[in-house]
């Protein structure tokens, strides 16, 4: 009988949610990040529900920052909202913010872009976002710590550890894994509403009722967002079916699903929209990423799931990832090298700009960690391999770990950071008059 | 590109139907007679961990609204951790009664939301009345699960859960966007459709 109240229980969780409880623009004319030939006269926002607007219920921007839209009136039940436009030219971009009371007394909002005769810019460049905030640092931290459990606890279960380890180890790897996995995506879900926050420039209830989906349909990270959150979800039910069934060899799935999803991250970095992004170096930024995962992650197990639970473990394991970090930090440093390059063409530009001072802490970190683990590889490994009792290896790993999460947090700034301009060929050519 | 709303309800709606008809059988029958079929015991988790992805999917795509989108991860990770669990009691990794108070605590946290969620009131529309009373039906049955935790020998429980969730499937079935309840329909909900 438990089973059965447990099982109906569990289902009852499942129930969707509809789109009756507020007010939701259908759609609107011009439409969301549309490009139109002809300025139009005016703007249509249509609900699938009444609502009550105001005067400045539709807000148009231009450019500069000059308001090109007139008083807004209401239409067909309150379902339709419009405002007069005046002063559009060819060639611009203009952000429409608006806003609405639904019946329930909630504020919907939202915001985006459209362009005339040109293409819309992304709803975050839209008039008036501010830029990534500590919040999106601390987000995108998170995320690399949750990263480092997934990928780096489990990928070293898989490739370091012997099978079968004790029963103790096996539990914290699950435990630590799907923690990772849940830490995953609520941080890549509250990381992706904090950027949106940030163009729409509401915070508190009101976010609550904003609209996301011009981020989610027509931004990188929006579809960075979307494909991550579903296969992380995804990649936390197979965990979650692993550690149900005891079925170890189910974490290969997982953890290859979550490698292949951290390209995710590659692709929706600041770096991934400059103009001299290329093809090399999201593949040099993913692999960088993977492998300073799979280290920091490797380097943590030893520290609270090897040590601590199995002490007999403890040689093999040390001398197992000591030879595959190696290798990781051989990979992880070139990796870095050509994301680097490509990130700050010019060496000046390293002491010069704020994102290459990021970059020098962040170089100084990995410096401090990758000598700590060199003075594991020199001192520790030779110690271990001789059979001799080492003490305060677990501290001196936990310390390593510390590091490591410090370089994480280093890395979210760099990533959500704006590396300096790069010139285009079109900028830097000389015009024929002046030849 | 996405179905309309409603398609999503009758989805749901009809695995939770044949969900309450299985937690009902067993009921019936015992676990003992209803199990002499192995599989039948992985029913309940598997549709638990297969709606749970369904609901990431939607959540995905329910980016009209910030709180949507969180409602809808919300209910996946309490399907997810729920389905998980119960496949753990089935295979005899977790033994104590006393993990159905998870169980009463994820349906009072995902009625509230349900509550939370809906934010007109009772009549003004079918699908704010139908929400407000799914949402209340998640926070009462949340007892039956708190009473196999401490009576774990009585079957009024299970009975209780499989008529709870058979209620909630033909609530969801009923469940329209914008339509009148009992002749009502606010004048702000807009023109009824469906």
């Amino acid at each position: 009988m438990r089973r059965i109240l447990l099982g109906a229980a569990l289902a009852a969780l499942l129930v969707p949610a509809s789109a009756a409880a507020h007010a939701t623009l259908r759609d609107a004319t011009p439409r969301e990040q549309s490009r139109v030939e002809a300025p139009p006269s005016e703007i249509v926002l249509r609900y699938d529900q009444a609502v009550t607007a105001t005067a400045d219920s539709i807000v148009v921007l231009g450019a500069d920052g000059r308001r090109h839209s007139g008083t807004v009136t209401q239409a067909e039940g309150n379902t339709v909202i419009r405002a007069p436009l005046h002063g559009l030219v060819r060639g611009e971009a203009y952000t429409v913010r608006w806003h609405e009371i639904s019946a329930d007394g909630h504020v919907g909002n939202g915001v985006f872009t459209f362009g005339v005769g040109v293409d819309a810019p992304p709803p975050t460049e839209a008039v008036g976002s501010s830029g990534q905030t500590w919040r999106d640092d601390v987000a995108r931290w998170v995320l690399f710590v949750s990263l480092a459990l997934v990928i780096g606890v489990v990928g070293i279960r898989l490739l370091v550890l012997p099978r079968p380890v004790d029963p103790r180890v096996e539990r914290r790897i699950h435990l630590l894994g799907t923690f990772g996995a849940v830490l995953a995506v609520n941080a890549g879900l509250v990381g992706f509403v904090i950027r949106c926050a940030n163009a729409l420039q509401v915070s508190g209830v009101d976010l609550l009722y904003s609209d996301l989906s011009p981020f989610a349909e027509s931004t990188r990270f929006g579809i960075a967002f979307l494909l991550t959150t579903l296969g992380y979800g995804i990649c936390l039910t197979i965990l979650a079916i692993a550690w149900a069934l005891d079925l170890p060899a189910l974490r290969w799935p997982a953890f290859l699903l979550a490698i292949a999803l951290a390209w995710g991250y590659a692709l929706s970095s600041h770096q991934a929209t400059e103009p001299n992004a290329s093809l090399l170096g999201e593949v040099a930024d993913w692999v960088h990423l993977v492998t300073a995962m799979l280290w920091a992650g490797g380097v943590l197990t030893l520290a609270i799931v090897v040590w601590p639970l199995a002490p007999h473990m403890r040689r093999a394991a040390f001398l197992r990832f000591s030879r595959i970090a190696i290798g990781l930090v051989g990979i992880l440093v070139l990796a870095g090298t050509v994301v680097a390059i490509e990130r700050l063409p010019e060496l000046d530009d390293l002491w010069d700009t704020s994102y290459g001072q990021t970059l020098l802490v962040k170089v100084g970190l990995v410096f401090l960690a990758l000598s700590w683990g060199g003075m594991h590889h020199l001192v520790v490994r030779p110690r271990l391999e001789r059979g001799e009792r080492v003490h305060a290896v677990r501290w001196s790993l936990l310390a390593e770990s510390s590091v490591a999460v410090a370089v994480l947090l280093a890395a979210a700034v760099l990533v959500n950071g704006a590396p300096p301009p790069v010139e285009t060929p079109a900028q830097t050519a000389v015009p024929a008059t002046a030849r | 590109m996405l179905p309309r709303a409603e398609i999503a309800h009758w989805l749901f709606a009809a695995g939770f139907l044949f969900f309450g008809l299985v937690v009902l059988a067993e009921a019936i029958v015992g676990p003992e007679v209803f199990r002499r079929r192995r599989w039948r015991a992985y029913l309940w988790p598997s549709l638990a961990l297969t709606a749970g992805i369904w609901l990431w999917l939607i959540a995905i795509f329910s980016t009209f609204s910030t709180l949507h989108l969180l409602a809808h991860s919300l209910w996946a990770q309490a399907a997810t951790a729920a389905g998980a669990v119960q496949l753990a009691v089935i295979r005899d990794r977790l033994h104590s009664s006393y993990w159905s108070l998870v169980t009463a605590g994820a349906l009072l946290v995902s009625g509230s939301a349900f509550l939370v969620h809906e934010q007109n009131g009772w009549l003004f529309a079918r699908s704010a009345f139908l929400h407000h009373l799914i949402g209340w039906t998640l926070v009462i049955s949340a007892i039956f699960p708190l009473g196999a935790a401490l009576l774990p020998r009585r079957a009024v429980w299970a009975y209780g859960f499989a008529i709870t969730w058979i209620a909630v499937a033909v609530m969801l079935f009923a469940d329209r966007d914008i339509a009148p309840i009992f002749g009502h329909l606010s004048d702000l909900a807009g023109g009824g459709s469906r």
